[in-house]
C-alpha cells in the first residue's frame, strides 16, 4: 500500500473550516474531496477521523448542519460555517501561522 | 455552556442523530460508489463503519461518565443475581464501618471538635503547675491534676493574679475568666428546679466572641461588687423554660432565693468553655458573695485574698502572637506575682510555674477522662473494619476466580485491561458505598447506645456526640477507601491471568484447568487473620467483663441494694442553721413513714460515689505522725449505720439525741487499727484538723466498710452527726431503704418535698447501685461495648469463614462427586473439608494468641483485679473462637458429605 503523508495533528479542524470558508456549504464528503484535490492528493482525510470531527465542531458551534437536496438529487447532509467557525477559522491560521513561521527558522539554514 | 446544552439536548434526541449519522455514512458510501469504486473497496477504504459512528457518538457524550453507568448496571444486576454475596459483603461492611463512625463521632465530639465561637484557635487556657505544693497556696477551690510524681496542675488562680495578668495587653485582646459550674436552686413562677450555672468575668462573652440571642451579655460593669444583680440564659435553657420567648428579658428570677434580673440570652448552640457541662446561667463572678453563706468572709477570701486560688482564666491571642510567645510573657508576670506573695523565704523556694495550654476545644475535663479509652475503642473498632474489609477482599477474590473464563473472553475480545479493573472496581466500590450508608444507621444506633452507656443513669450527661458533617466525611472516605483498596488487588490479579488454560476452562469444571486448588493461598491467610484478630478482640472482651464481675464481686460492706438516693438543698431555698436540721428532720420522720420504707437516713455525701472530705486527726497527749494520710469524714443522720446496714462492732451507734449534743463519733474498724492498735477506742477522745477544735468522744467501732470508690479498700473513716457545725450543713443526700424496687418510693418522696416546701427542689433521685455503678461506667462501658465488638468480629469472622468454605464446597463439586464415586465415604469428605477449616483456624489462633500475649498490657490500667495475661480469659476466648469456626465450617461439610456423585458428575 501507498504511504500517505498524514495530516499534521492539530490542523483538521482548520482545513476543514477554511475548505468551508471557500466553497460554502458542503457536505462531508465533498469537504474530503475538495482538500484532497486542493492539496493534488498529498492531504487524504480519513472519514475516521473526518466525521467524528464534524461532530466535535457541531458540538463547539464552529459549524452548522443542514439536510438539503445534493445537486445528484440526493439528501445530503451540508455544512456551513458560523460566525463563531470563522472567528475560530481566524485564530487557528494564525497560530499556524506562527508554528510555520517558527519551524521555517529552525530547520532553514542561518 | 451552551456546549453542555447542546450535548444533553443530544441525550434527548439520541435517536434522530443516531439516523443522521446512519444516513450521513450512506451517503458517503453512496458518492465512493459513484466515483468509480467497487463496494468492497468503498467499504475497505471507509474503514469500520461501526467504529465511525461510535467515535462520531462518543464526540457528543461523556464517555467516561457513560461507561460508569454501564458498570453500575451490569454491578447491580450482578449483586442482584448473588443476594448472599452481596448481603454478606454489605452487612459485614456495615457494620464494620458503623462501628468505626460511631467511636469517631465521639473522638470528635471529645478530641476534635472546636468550641462553637469565631476563631477558636485564638483561645489559651491559663494553668500552673509545680513539683510539690506550693507554700503561697494556703487554699484551693477547683480541680487539682497530678503532676508528674507528686507535683500537682491545676487551672486555678488567686483574683489578684488574674487582675494582674489582665493588665498585660500586648499579648491576649481579652483574657476572661470563669469558675466551674455548679447547682443553683432556681424558681421562676412557682416552680422551684435545680439546674446548673456558672460564674464569669464581664468581659467573658465578648472575649469569646458570642452574640446574644436576645437582649445582650453581660459586661464589666456588671461584674463588680453593689453592681444591680443579673443573669444571662443559655439559649437551650430559654428555650425550655421560657418557651425562647423575649418578654422574659427585664423580668427577675430567683436564684437560691435572691431576685436576679434577666439582662438576655446567648447565642444558640453556646455552652461555655467546658464541654463536659451545659450551664443554663450565667452570673457575674461578683454575685458570688451575695450568694454565699457568709458574704462579707466570701468577699474577703476570694478577691482579697493572694494564697486562694480559685478562678480559672482564658485568653485570646492577639493576631500573630504564638502560645509559646505569650506563654513567656505571662509566666514571667505570674512568677514576679507568686513571689511577691511569698511570706518567708521558705514559701518563695516553690513557686508555681504558668503555662498556656490550646483552648480551641474548651476545657480538657473531658478530653483527660476519655481519651486513653477512646483510643482503645478506636483500635478495637479499627480492627473489626480490618475483618469486614478482609471479608470483602476474600469474597471478591473468589468471584473474581469464578470469573476467569469470563474476564479472559473479554480480555482476548479486546477490551483493555484497565476497562475490565475499571468495572471490577465499580462493584467493590459499589459495595462497599452500599455498606457505608447501611454503616450510617448503624453508626446512629451506635452512638445512642454508647451515650446511653456512657451517661450510665446520670442526668446532666451533655456529651454531645453527633452524625455531622466531618463524622459523615470520616464514613465516606473509609467506605470509598475499603471499597478501592479491597477491590484493587483482586481486580488486578484476576486480570492478570494467561488466557490460553483461563479460555479452556469448561464452566462447569469444578477446579481450575492447572489443576492446583482453587483457593488461592491469599484467601487462606486472610481467614487466618481474620481468626487472630477476633481472637485478641475476644480475649479483651474477656478481660473487660471479668474486670466488671470482680468490680461487682467486691464487698462493700454495705448492703447497696433497695437503697434511694435523694439529694437536695435546703439552705438554697433560704434555711439556715438550727431551722435547717429541723427542716431536714422533719423530711427524714415523712419518709420514714413512706409504705415500703423500711428505714430512712441522711449524709452530706452517699457512699461510694467519689466523694471525699479528708481531714488530719489530733489525739491529746500525741504527737502528730508524719506521713500520717488523715481520715476521711462522713457527717450523717443517726439512723445512717443502721440503714445502710454496716454493723457496729464495739460500743453504740449514734442515737437521735446525738443531734442535740453532738460531741461524739462513730470510728470504722481501719480508723481503730491505725490510731487504738491493741486497744479499745471507745471512750477515747480526738479533735479534727488542730487541737485547738473541740473534742469528740467515740462512741463505737463499725465494720469497714467503703468510702470513696469500689477499687479502694476502706479507708479510716469517721460517722459524726451531721449536726456538728450547722454553719456548714448544706445539701444532703437522703438514704432510703425500701422493701420492694427503691424508684417505686420516688414519687412519695417528690410528694413529700413539695409539701414540706415548694421552694426546694430535689436535685437528683436515684439509687445507691446506681449510683455506684456510674463510678465505674468506664469500666462497664468497656465491657459492654468490648462484648459487643468481640461478637460482632466473631460474626464477621464466622460469616466470612462459611463463605468461604461454601464456596470452596461449591467449586470442588465435581471433584467430591469423583471421590464419592470412587468409595469415599461421607465422614471422609466431612473430615476433607473440616481439615481446612481446622489448619485455617489453628494458624489464626496461633497467631492472635501471639498477637494478644503482645498487646494486652496496652489495657492493663483499665482491668481490675487481674493480669493481662488472665488464663481464664485467654482459655475461653480460645474455646468461643474454635467452636465457632468449627460451626460455621461445619455447614459446608455436611453440605459437601450430601452430594449425590452421580448428578455431581452429569453436570462435569
Amino acid at each position: 500500500m501507498r504511504s500517505r503523508p498524514e495530516i499534521p495533528p492539530g490542523t483538521l479542524y482548520m482545513l476543514i473550516l477554511k475548505s468551508l470558508a471557500r466553497i460554502g456549504p458542503m457536505h462531508g464528503y465533498g469537504i474530503a474531496q475538495y482538500i484532497q484535490q486542493i492539496s493534488d492528493d498529498v492531504l487524504q482525510v480519513e472519514e475516521g477521523s473526518l466525521y467524528p470531527a464534524l461532530q466535535r465542531m457541531l458540538i463547539k458551534d464552529w459549524v452548522a448542519a443542514e439536510w438539503k437536496q445534493s445537486e445528484n438529487n440526493r439528501r445530503a447532509r451540508y455544512y456551513r460555517l458560523t460566525p463563531a467557525g470563522r472567528k475560530q477559522l481566524i485564530r487557528e491560521v494564525g497560530e499556524f501561522g506562527r508554528v510555520m513561521a517558527a519551524i521555517a527558522r529552525l530547520i532553514e539554514p542561518a | 455552556m451552551h456546549e453542555l446544552l447542546r450535548r444533553l439536548r443530544f441525550l434527548f434526541h439520541r435517536a434522530d442523530y443516531e439516523r443522521d449519522l446512519e444516513e450521513e455514512m450512506r451517503h458517503h458510501l453512496a458518492l465512493l460508489e459513484e466515483d468509480g469504486r467497487p463496494d468492497a473497496a468503498a467499504r475497505r477504504q471507509f474503514g469500520n463503519i461501526t467504529s465511525v459512528k461510535e467515535a462520531s457518538r462518543s464526540m457528543w457524550t461523556f464517555p467516561f461518565l457513560e461507561q460508569f453507568v454501564q458498570d453500575l448496571r451490569y454491578a447491580l444486576r450482578t449483586m442482584a443475581a448473588n443476594p448472599l454475596f452481596t448481603a454478606t459483603a454489605v452487612l459485614s461492611l456495615a457494620l464494620g464501618i458503623g462501628a468505626n463512625t460511631a467511636i469517631y463521632s465521639f473522638m470528635d465530639a471529645i478530641l476534635l471538635r472546636g468550641l462553637p465561637v469565631p476563631h477558636p484557635k485564638e483561645l489559651a487556657i491559663a494553668e500552673w503547675h509545680s513539683p510539690g505544693r506550693p507554700g503561697v497556696i494556703r487554699g484551693l477551690n477547683g480541680t487539682a491534676n497530678r503532676y508528674g510524681k507528686s507535683g500537682t496542675l491545676s487551672p486555678n488562680f488567686p483574683f489578684a493574679a488574674y487582675e494582674t495578668l489582665r493588665a498585660e495587653k500586648d499579648t491576649f485582646s481579652t483574657l476572661f475568666a470563669y469558675t466551674y459550674a455548679q447547682n443553683f436552686n432556681v424558681i421562676t413562677g412557682d416552680q422551684a428546679e435545680t439546674i446548673q450555672g456558672g460564674y464569669v468575668s464581664g468581659n467573658y462573652f465578648g472575649g469569646l466572641g458570642v452574640p446574644p440571642a436576645a437582649g445582650r451579655l453581660l459586661g464589666d460593669a456588671d461584674d463588680r461588687s453593689g453592681a444591680p444583680p443579673v443573669v444571662v440564659l443559655a439559649y437551650a435553657y430559654w428555650q425550655r423554660r421560657f418557651n425562647g420567648n423575649p418578654s422574659v428579658i427585664g423580668q427577675s428570677i430567683l436564684v437560691n432565693r435572691l431576685p436576679f434580673t434577666v439582662v438576655g440570652v446567648g447565642a444558640s448552640g453556646f455552652f461555655g468553655v467546658d464541654p463536659q457541662t451545659n450551664p443554663a446561667l450565667f452570673l457575674p463572678i461578683h454575685a458570688i458573695p451575695t450568694l454565699a453563706t457568709r458574704p462579707a468572709e466570701e468577699e474577703r477570701t476570694r478577691f482579697l485574698d493572694d494564697h486562694f486560688y480559685w478562678i480559672e482564666m482564658m485568653g485570646r491571642l492577639r493576631p500573630g502572637i504564638g502560645l509559646e510567645q505569650a506563654q513567656a510573657v505571662m509566666r514571667a508576670r505570674f512568677r514576679a506575682f507568686a513571689a511577691g506573695t511569698a511570706a518567708t523565704p521558705k514559701d518563695a523556694q516553690v513557686l508555681p510555674e504558668l503555662s498556656l495550654a490550646e483552648g480551641a476545644s474548651g476545657l480538657d475535663t473531658l478530653r483527660r477522662e476519655y481519651s486513653k479509652p477512646l483510643y482503645v475503642l478506636m483500635t478495637m473498632v479499627g480492627l473489626i473494619l480490618a475483618i469486614a474489609c478482609a471479608n470483602l477482599a476474600n469474597l471478591l477474590l473468589a468471584r473474581a476466580a469464578a470469573r476467569r473464563r469470563e474476564i479472559a473472553v473479554r480480555l482476548s475480545l479486546g477490551a483493555s485491561r484497565g476497562r475490565i479493573v475499571r468495572q471490577m472496581l465499580t462493584e467493590s466500590v459499589l459495595l462497599s458505598v452500599a455498606g457505608g450508608a447501611l454503616g450510617l444507621s448503624v453508626a446512629f444506633a451506635g452512638i445512642r447506645f454508647i451515650t446511653w452507656l456512657l451517661a450510665n443513669g446520670r442526668e446532666q450527661f451533655t456529651l454531645r456526640a453527633e452524625l455531622n458533617w466531618p463524622v459523615l466525611g470520616f464514613t465516606f472516605a473509609l467506605a470509598l477507601m475499603a471499597g478501592v483498596l479491597f477491590g484493587l488487588a483482586p481486580a488486578i490479579q484476576a486480570t492478570n491471568l494467561d488466557f490460553t488454560p483461563a479460555l479452556k476452562e469448561s464452566p462447569l469444571q469444578g477446579s481450575n484447568a492447572s489443576g492446583r486448588r482453587f483457593r488461592p493461598r491469599l484467601g487462606q491467610a486472610l481467614i487466618a487473620l481474620q481468626i487472630a484478630v477476633s481472637l485478641l478482640l475476644v480475649i479483651g472482651a474477656g478481660l473487660f467483663v471479668r474486670t466488671l464481675s470482680n468490680l461487682y464481686a467486691i464487698d462493700v460492706g454495705f448492703n447497696r441494694e433497695n437503697v434511694l438516693l435523694v439529694n437536695l438543698n435546703g439552705r438554697q431555698a433560704g434555711y439556715r442553721d438550727a431551722a435547717l436540721a429541723r427542716f431536714y428532720s422533719g423530711l427524714l420522720d415523712r419518709f420514714r413513714e413512706i409504705p415500703g420504707v423500711r428505714a430512712a437516713s441522711a449524709s452530706s455525701f452517699p457512699l461510694v460515689a467519689q466523694y471525699v472530705n479528708v481531714t488530719s486527726v489530733v489525739i491529746p497527749g500525741r504527737a502528730a505522725q508524719p506521713g500520717d494520710p488523715g481520715v476521711n469524714l462522713l457527717h450523717v443522720d443517726p439512723a445512717f449505720l443502721e440503714t445502710m446496714e454496716i454493723p457496729v462492732l464495739l460500743g453504740r451507734g449514734l442515737k437521735p439525741a446525738d443531734l442535740a449534743s453532738p460531741a461524739v463519733a462513730v470510728v470504722n474498724q481501719k480508723f481503730a487499727a491505725t490510731y487504738f492498735a491493741g486497744e479499745s477506742p471507745v471512750g477515747r477522745q480526738f479533735s479534727l484538723d488542730k487541737a485547738a477544735n473541740p473534742l469528740l468522744e467515740i462512741v463505737g467501732v463499725a465494720r469497714a466498710a467503703h468510702y470513696n470508690s469500689l477499687q479502694e479498700e476502706s479507708e479510716p473513716v469517721v460517722y459524726l452527726p451531721y449536726t456538728q457545725d450547722l454553719g456548714e450543713v448544706s445539701e444532703l443526700f437522703f438514704e432510703l431503704r425500701t422493701v420492694g424496687p427503691p424508684l417505686s418510693v420516688a414519687a412519695a418522696v417528690r410528694r413529700i418535698v413539695h409539701a414540706a416546701n415548694s421552694s426546694v427542689s430535689i436535685r437528683e433521685i436515684t439509687t445507691q447501685a446506681q449510683r455506684m455503678d456510674q463510678t465505674i461506667s468506664q469500666e462497664r462501658t468497656f465491657a459492654e461495648l468490648g462484648s459487643c465488638f468481640a461478637a460482632l468480629a466473631l460474626l464477621i469472622a464466622c460469616v466470612g469463614l462459611y463463605g468461604a468454605m461454601a464456596y470452596t464446597v461449591a467449586r470442588r463439586t465435581g471433584e467430591i462427586g469423583i471421590r464419592m464415586a470412587l468409595g469415599a465415604q461421607r465422614p471422609d469428605i466431612v473430615y476433607m473439608v473440616m481439615r481446612d477449616v481446622l489448619a485455617t483456624t489453628g494458624v489464626g489462633l496461633l497467631l492472635g494468641y501471639a498477637a494478644a500475649r503482645f498487646t494486652m498490657r496496652f489495657v492493663e490500667s483499665f482491668l481490675f483485679g487481674m493480669r493481662p495475661n488472665d488464663l481464664v480469659a485467654i482459655a475461653a476466648a480460645i474455646g468461643i473462637l474454635l467452636a465457632a469456626a468449627l460451626a460455621a465450617g461445619y455447614l459446608p461439610a455436611w453440605r459437601a458429605s450430601r452430594i449425590d456423585p452421580a448428578a455431581a458428575l452429569r453436570n462435569e
